[in-house]
């Protein structure tokens, strides 16, 4: 039942053997002086370094919390020590030591025993016979040094560093770049003032005049593996004709000095970005996947390892590079910002407005998650040589899933059509497989076709004669003609005007006669009969214009032109006595008919509705009797007048309804345009 | 509040966290831009509050001769200035056309950062040969210590043959001051976890035997336990939310009873929302409750912005 105390020093391992109870004893008096403490410790073994180099070996397995097998023989000496304890400054290396095989020992560490330890170190020299204060001073300043070395010498971010200098050359690169190219069109730019407007490219301008010299060479060099052939000739011409001063051979020369250093700046940035993509890909697949190489390499770039960034929460990722702004909105109690660096990444470009904020939120929370991974899974580069067997594929799964989840969600938010599974997004937003959009995109085509006949409400009629011919499906040839009609008025005038041409009509002479057939026609008479008077009508222009009301005025009133129909034919056999008089009024129809050309359709609908051409001979004849006429005309008048009427509330109704129905259509006309104009909008967001 | 890169101008080579970040901070040596004597140039005034960016002005480089470059300054400011021995052992005054902080120079030759040397041929004793002692100049407006000393500390603990626990050594320009104050008797254990500046850190020890770079998380003291004794003193200049905890820990383990704490405390890097002194106030009682007894608190106003020194006395027995 003993304690020992194992104390490492830089000069090598301690062992002591003290009572237990010396634990308790550490708060007095007795641990201050060298006396107390040598009478409560006794060294039992001491284990020296032999070398600068175990001891370096030795210590930086302590620092780790190893047991090194120096310090493993060591123990290996109180193997035979029953229930006893031992003392250790590091609680890690008490766990490992308890790990130990074959020992029975119980490590002991906790605040017990530090304060034993700080006794220790502070008699370290009169506790161990033979260490001197020099000799422990010299042993610590060569370990810390050797230490220190390694330490920096095996950096656990060595890779890192890489991609933070890769990236901040890169960022120096293009600012350079930039201040090289300016100064060479600068200069160039007089003796040829006129090239730089015409070559915009900087790369390519830099490779003109390596290639050309004076610009009055221009015109006999081949030019063609720089520039496309018309900017080719376009700075060709220009040199005939440049106002550009004369500059000697050395003021060329050094130009080109500076045209080839931008040339191979260029060269070397192309060069650097694609190690760079490299690295990322290789030390931070998924990271890499969510935000792109280059934002991710800034983030690492700005928390100083993949490590650390992988240890800072995603609320810190998100705000990454707006410190300013997050201090300043801290101190002054404003809202903090939604993005730093990270609002570079495309997947936060693609977002609109407060969306923007929501996915710069979502996509560093995702981030975090796979740079936990990229930075601490066995294949990352930490673990060198474990994750051989992994591909690049499998390293970034979790990333292009996250990737895909954010987008999906983004086009949530967006009001965007979700893309089916599975389907790549590229870089800019947009499906790299054809989609669904491609199908929208035909049908915004058709819409264009239609709207190429007219305008918004002139598609609409086409519409409703289209329904109408539908009803009345013997009317096929007649359609060129309503559309000729519909493309010389416009139809809102169509109604209007129309009613005034039927007012005419019915005023007119023919006015019976042009109603009569307006209701045979309801009748189901032969189309060819009435078509041909409306040919007829139709070689002057404004006839199509009736014949298209003339269509309406047939469709719509179909229906209750077939019950009249029902009620006349009612009548008529109620008026079945006068069933002679009807086929002699036939005869008299077709006598009529051959005699007037243009009533040959009011005499085929006598002939067809026999009825209502019975009663209005019959009507005549009455009139020309005038006796009957009181009795029986005042109903056929009235009727007359109603019929009259009728049609006039029948072709209102008729406007009313088409009006109705263009609204309808309209209102469906201008969703399907809102659906477009919105879609259209949406494929203008995306690109 | 566990932003974790704090101080927007900091190098980027630098770890964020961890790195016990200092040194691209102030000053102006950020990278590699070491700016010899020139780039002082246009200064010269007495603006002292405003030289809060200037690399090499301030009150250290105005005495010196400008013209002369390193070699030279030293040789020609030993004719006209007069070093005398600060209140606080081991610094020294150079009284010159203006009054500098400086210590004795413990590699005579050397700068370690750029600093001017002023070389004084046997000022004190002038009875034997001629021997020259050579000072360099300490810049109050790079060394918070500096600042510290010259805003009137009453005591630093820091003094000939003291072992110090130096936190937050960065690239060790401060560090070098205090190896030259505690001399070859004494020692100093500096720890710094930024790779980067550790790295000018130990090319600094190399020529100074008595300091000891440490690379390792201050917030661990246990993986350094082998390398560092008891000491007189901790200097904390870690620039980090939870630095009354990390001095604490390091307190517990290797200061002496009765030994020195002095913390420099950057109020925007614990708490960039509250107003400094509730900040220097939270630290202290912080402090307290790590047994480490409050005795002086004084603000490094001229030289930093927001930023206080504390001095206090670890009282370990809590009777």
């Amino acid at each position: 039942m003993g304690l020992f105390v194992l104390s490492e020093t830089s000069a090598g391992f301690a062992l002591f053997k003290a009572d237990k109870k010396v634990l308790k004893k550490t708060e007095g008096a007795e641990v201050e002086t060298a006396e107390g403490i040598n009478g409560l410790l006794k060294l039992k073994h001491f284990e020296k370094f032999d070398s600068a180099a175990t001891a370096l070996e030795e210590v930086a397995s302590l620092v780790e919390g190893k047991v090194s097998p120096m310090l493993a023989k060591l123990l290996d000496s109180l193997k035979d020590e029953k229930k006893a304890s031992l003392a250790v400054a590091d609680p890690k290396l008490g766990q490992a030591i308890n790990k130990l095989p074959g020992l029975t020992l119980t490590p002991v560490s906790d605040s017990t025993t530090n304060d034993l330890y700080r006794a220790i170190r502070d008699h370290l020299p009169s506790l161990i016979p033979g260490l001197l204060p020099e000799n422990i001073a010299t042993m610590s300043l060569g370990l810390s040094h050797s230490l220190s070395r390694h330490k920096l010498k095996f950096s656990p971010d060595k890779v890192d560093t890489m991609i933070v200098q890769a990236i901040a050359l890169l960022d120096d690169l293009d600012k350079e770049l930039n201040t090289y190219a300016m100064r060479v069109k600068e200069w160039y730019g007089w003796h040829f003032p006129e090239m730089g407007k015409i070559v915009n490219d900087n790369l390519a301008y830099a490779r003109i005049i390596m290639k050309v010299g004076m610009r009055t060479n221009c015109q006999n060099t081949d030019l063609a593996d720089i520039l496309p052939e018309e900017i080719e000739s376009a700075v060709k011409s220009a040199a005939e004709v440049s106002m550009g001063t004369e500059i000697t051979e050395q003021d060329l020369e050094n130009i080109q000095l500076l045209a080839e250093q931008v040339v191979g700046f260029t060269e070397y940035r192309q060069q650097l970005s694609s190690y760079l993509t490299a690295r990322m890909q290789a030390i931070a697949p998924n990271l890499t996947e969510l935000v792109g190489e280059l934002v991710g390499a800034r983030l690492i770039a700005h928390s100083g390892s993949l490590m650390s960034l992988a240890k800072s929460p995603a609320s810190t990722i998100q705000i990454l590079g707006a410190e300013k702004a997050l201090f300043r909105a801290l101190k002054t109690k404003h809202d903090t910002p939604k993005y730093g660096l990270i609002y570079h990444a495309s997947l936060v470009g693609q977002a609109t407005g407060k969306n923007k904020g929501k996915i710069s939120r979502m996509l560093a929370a995702k981030a975090a998650i796979g740079l936990r991974v990229d930075a601490l899974s066995d294949w990352s580069a930490q673990g060198e040589g474990k994750g051989d067997d992994v591909d690049e594929e499998e390293r970034s799964a979790l990333g292009v899933k996250s990737r895909s989840k954010i987008e999906r969600h983004l086009r949530l938010l967006e009001g965007k059509p979700l893309l089916p599974k599975g389907v790549a997004v590229g870089p800019n937003g947009k499906p790299a497989t054809p989609g669904k959009w491609e199908i929208k995109e035909a049908r915004k085509y058709n819409a264009n076709a239609d709207g190429l006949a007219g305008d918004e409400t002139a598609a609409d009629d086409p519409k409703l004669i289209e329904e109408v011919e539908e009803d009345e499906s013997d009317s096929d040839e007649e359609m060129p003609d309503v559309d000729a009609g519909l493309g010389l008025a416009p139809p809102s005038l169509n109604g209007t005007k129309a009613k005034p041409v039927a007012q005419k009509e019915t005023n007119g002479t023919a006015d019976s006669v042009s109603s009569v057939s307006d209701d045979s026609d309801d009748d189901e008479e032969p189309a060819k009969q009435w078509q041909s008077s409306i040919l007829g009508n139709t070689k002057e222009a404004k006839k199509a214009r009736k014949v298209e009301r003339h269509e309406r005025n047939v469709a719509l009133a179909e229906e209750k032109s077939k019950k009249r129909a029902e009620r006349k034919a009612k009548e008529t056999k109620k008026a079945e006595k006068e069933e002679k008089r009807q086929a002699k009024a036939s005869q008299d129809g077709k006598k009529s008919g051959s005699s007037a050309p243009s009533a040959a359709p009011v005499d085929a609908d006598i002939a067809h509705a026999a009825t209502l051409s019975m009663s209005v001979e019959k009507y005549k004849r009455k009139l020309q009797d005038g006796q009957i006429s009181i009795v029986d005309g005042t109903p056929v008048k009235t009727s007359k007048k109603d019929l009259k009427k009728q049609k006039k509330q029948e072709a209102k109704a008729a406007e009313v309804q088409a009006a109705a129905s263009t609204d309808s259509s309209k209102k469906r006309k201008h969703e399907d345009e809102a659906d477009k104009t919105e879609k259209k909008k949406k494929k203008k967001n995306k690109e | 509040m566990a932003f974790t890169p704090r101080g927007g101008g900091r190098g980027g080579d630098r770890g964020g966290r961890g790195g016990f970040s200092r040194g691209g901070d102030r000053g102006g040596r950020g990278g590699f831009s070491r700016g010899g004597g020139g780039d002082r140039g246009g200064r010269g005034g007495f603006s002292r509050g405003g030289g809060r960016g200037d690399s090499r002005g301030g009150r250290g480089g105005r005495g010196a001769p400008r013209g002369g470059g390193r070699g030279g300054a030293g040789a020609k400011g030993g004719a006209k200035t007069i070093v005398e021995p600060h209140r606080h052992a081991g610094i020294f005054v150079a009284r010159g056309k203006e009054d500098m902080l400086v210590t004795k120079n413990l590699s005579p030759g050397v700068s370690v950062y750029g600093e001017k040397r002023i070389s004084v041929e046997n000022s004190s004793g002038a009875d034997d040969s001629v021997t020259k002692t050579e000072y360099r100049v300490w810049n109050p407006f790079r060394s918070k210590l500096a600042a510290g000393v010259l805003g009137g500390l009453d005591e630093i603990f820091i003094k000939p043959g003291a072992k110090v626990l130096y936190l937050g050594a960065a690239s060790g320009t401060s560090v070098s001051h205090v190896a030259d104050i505690v001399g070859p008797t004494g020692t100093v254990f500096a720890v710094e976890f930024s790779h980067r500046s550790g790295r000018d850190l130990i090319n600094m020890a190399t020529h100074r035997t008595n300091v000891i770079p440490i690379i390792e998380d201050a917030r661990h003291p246990l993986k350094y336990r082998m390398l560092v004794s008891m000491v007189d003193v901790i200097f904390a200049d870690v620039a980090q939310p939870d630095q009354a905890r990390i001095v604490g820990l390091n307190a517990h383990l290797f200061l002496k009873v009765g030994g020195g704490v002095v913390v420099s405390i950057k109020a925007n890097c614990i708490d960039s929302t509250a107003a400094p002194e509730a900040v220097f106030a939270r630290e202290v009682t912080k402090l307290r409750e790590e047994r480490i007894k409050p005795l002086e608190q004084l603000t490094l106003e001229p030289f930093e912005r927001d930023h206080a020194m504390v001095v206090g006395r670890y009282v370990r027995s809590t009777t």
